[in-house]
């Protein structure tokens, strides 16, 4: 595996959101995380960690409907994307997609390949795969960002 | 036939159709509510109709989008600017003046011109002849009659000889009677959002819409469990599903004996026509009151009918008192003799449809008192619907929705209000037929369709669930019929494929 990857085998529900917590206490604003990975993968759960992790307290609902759910923890603004519902990229810019990604925010974005062409580049590109009863979480860099991010993560640290 | 214990239907799962102003509130939910931004619905609706466009015109050479002032307009602006985006060649024509255009709309023609799209002021020099049009004109907002310059956009429109697609509602039609507001855009595809609009399904709005396809917009479900809407749209399938087979135990006295009476002097075939439907419907025993003279030729035709000369009321009583339902009016006429029959059947307390003459001679009032009968079933044409109401046909097809619920609250029981989108209402229920189609417009239909509902009465259906039943069986029968054309659909030939329907 390169330096600008990272795999996990996580097990469960809980070890998903730890891991996404854990991706919250690596992450640094401006940071753009792309979550790929079939429906039911636990991409929800994951950003649910990483929600929490920054410090928001109460649900994190995913909005498949909405497109974008914004939460404000501290003098951070955190988007969480969902494209899976996306007729066309287009749409993103009639929503003021650009206005999303700042160097003060942090975006999480489910089905980014919705979204091609629309969407800024990734600095950290997450995959989660089916791998028996558990899943296969495989992060990889995009920009240098994303390597010093990942190489903060760690898991159960 | 259990005359108690009717099986009804439940209406829950049938499509819902909405108003304009019930259209609003599901907006209003999505966007206060499910915090749904109205950008989002204006990209997704443009996103939609370009998907379906291109799923029909894959190569669509020009698009040219005419564009109103308001929301309509606002989507036209994205579908121009998401095709542009995609290199196929777009521009927007701009019906009415710019300077009226707020809001979203305002935001999707700013966005469509920096992104390069051309715009136009409209006018009809200015639209090419090739290629697929937009109608972005006028949506489910339009409230009196199209005026200037949206006329001269929608006849350049329909003049233009080019496929239109038209863009939630073609422009001019009224969203919520389905009637033609001066003028409309007749086009072949519309793709509508959010809630199907009742008016695309009654009157003119099938012509004007084509095919119509539907987004949802991604609009979340508790929207629509907040929203009730006042109309359905039946689904056959569903009604069938829900009546149960017929036990193996059945005997003819298991499904009701109806009584058809009518057929006055030189009017027998619409008896025999009503006689033949409901026993084609599944009812028991039919029997006919009618005319001595048109014995013989209604046994000819239908053997299985047991037919019965009456000359007066009088005769009519033993037969009243062996039926389980009426059909009062086929062929009837207005003479004394129909007088008498109405009067004598109307005075058992029998379930009825009153159709045709029946529904005439109560019009007059004379030989009918005009009262709320709960346990009958009317079914007017508008032309019958207008003489029960006091006002002209072309008040009626105005708006048909109001006029059915006028009517049934005026009469009682259940209403069909027939024509093209039949409406039925009963109680709090209110349910629209799309099934159908313009074959349908020759003699005897009406009178099969009596013989349907009363068919299905006997076989201990309630008033509304026999009436939305009928009305689709009829329709649906029609159009399987219809297969081999339209011209020339005679209402004979509904029988081979409603008998198929019913299974």
């Amino acid at each position: 595996m390169s330096p600008g990857e990272a795999c996990w085998q996580v097990p469960d529900e809980d070890a998903m959101v730890a891991l996404g917590a854990a991706l919250a206490d690596a992450s640094e604003p401006g940071l753009v995380v792309y979550l790929q990975g079939d429906l039911g993968m636990g991409k929800t759960t994951f950003c649910r960690g990483f929600i929490q992790g920054l410090g928001h307290v109460g649900a994190v609902k995913s909005p498949t409907y909405t497109l974008v759910e914004p939460y404000r923890l501290g003098q951070l603004d955190v988007f969480h994307f969902d494209l899976y519902r996306l007729g066309d990229p287009a749409e993103l810019e009639f929503i003021g997609i650009r206005d999303y990604f700042t160097a003060d925010s942090l975006c999480l974005v489910e089905w980014p390949e919705r979204g091609v062409g629309a969407l800024p580049p990734a600095d950290l590109a997450i995959t989660i795969v089916s791998a028996g009863s558990s899943r296969s979480v495989r992060a990889r860099a995009g920009s240098v960002p994303g390597s010093r991010v990942l190489a903060r993560w760690q898991p159960g640290a | 036939m259990a005359t108690t214990g009717r099986l009804g239907f439940t209406w829950a799962d049938h499509e819902a159709l909405y108003s304009a102003a019930e259209t609003r509130a599901l907006d209003h939910w999505a966007i206060d509510q499910g915090g749904v931004s109205g950008a989002l619905l204006m990209s997704r609706a443009a996103a939609a109709t370009l998907e379906q466009l291109l799923g029909r015109w894959p190569e669509p050479g020009l698009l040219q989008v005419l564009c109103g002032t308001g929301n309509n307009g606002g989507d036209g602006y994205l579908v121009a600017d998401q095709a542009h985006r995609r290199g196929i060649s777009a521009q927007v024509l701009q019906v009415g003046d710019p300077a009226k255009i707020g809001g979203d709309a305002l935001r999707a023609r700013e966005q469509a011109l920096a992104n390069g799209v051309a715009v136009l002021p409209f006018s009809p020099d200015a639209l090419q002849q090739s290629g697929v049009l937009v109608d972005a004109m006028l949506g489910t907002g339009l409230g009196g009659e199209v005026r200037a310059p949206f006329t001269a956009a929608i006849d350049a429109c329909n003049g233009a000889g080019l496929p239109v697609v038209a863009v939630d509602i073609p422009s001019g039609l009224c969203s919520d009677s389905g009637r033609i507001l001066g003028c409309a855009v007749a086009a072949e595809l519309t793709v509508t959002f959010i809630g199907y609009k009742r008016g695309l399904f009654t009157l003119d709005g099938p012509d004007c819409c084509g095919a119509l396809e539907f987004s949802d917009l991604a609009v979340p479900l508790e929207a629509y469990r907040a929203v009730a809407p006042e109309w359905r749209r039946l689904c056959l399938e569903q009604m069938l599903a829900q009546w149960p087979r017929r036990p193996a135990m059945a005997h003819k006295g298991s499904f009701g004996t109806v009584l058809v009476v009518g057929g006055d002097v030189g009017m027998p075939g619409a008896v025999a026509l009503a006689a033949e439907a409901a026993l084609r419907s599944g009812a028991g025993l039919v029997r006919v009151a009618t005319q001595r003279e048109h014995l013989s030729a209604i046994i000819a035709r239908t053997p299985e009918a047991m037919v019965t000369g009456v000359r007066s009321g009088q005769d009519l009583q033993p037969l009243l008192a062996a039926a389980d339902v009426l059909v009062l009016g086929p062929g009837l006429g207005r003479s004394s003799w129909s007088q008498q029959l109405l009067q004598a059947a109307a005075a058992s307390d029998l379930p009825c449809i009153l159709d045709a003459d029946g529904l005439n001679l109560l019009a007059e009032g004379r030989v009918l008192a005009r009262k709320r009968r709960e346990h009958w079933l009317y079914t007017p044409h508008p032309g019958e619907a207008a003489r029960l109401l006091g006002v002209s046909t072309a008040e009626v097809q105005a708006d048909r929705f109001a006029a059915a619920v006028r009517l049934q609250e005026q009469l009682g029981g259940t209403m069909i209000l027939k024509g093209n989108g039949s409406l039925v209402v009963a109680g709090d229920q209110r349910l629209l037929s799309d099934y159908g189609n313009p074959g349908m417009a020759s003699g005897g239909m009406g009178d099969v369709l009596s013989g349907i509902v009363g068919g299905l009465l006997a076989q201990g259906l309630e008033g509304s669930a026999a009436a939305a039943l009928g009305v689709c069986l009829h329709g649906a029968a029609a159009d399987a019929a219809a297969e081999q054309g339209q011209r020339g659909l005679l209402a004979s030939d509904l029988m081979v494929p409603l008998r198929r329907l019913l299974g």
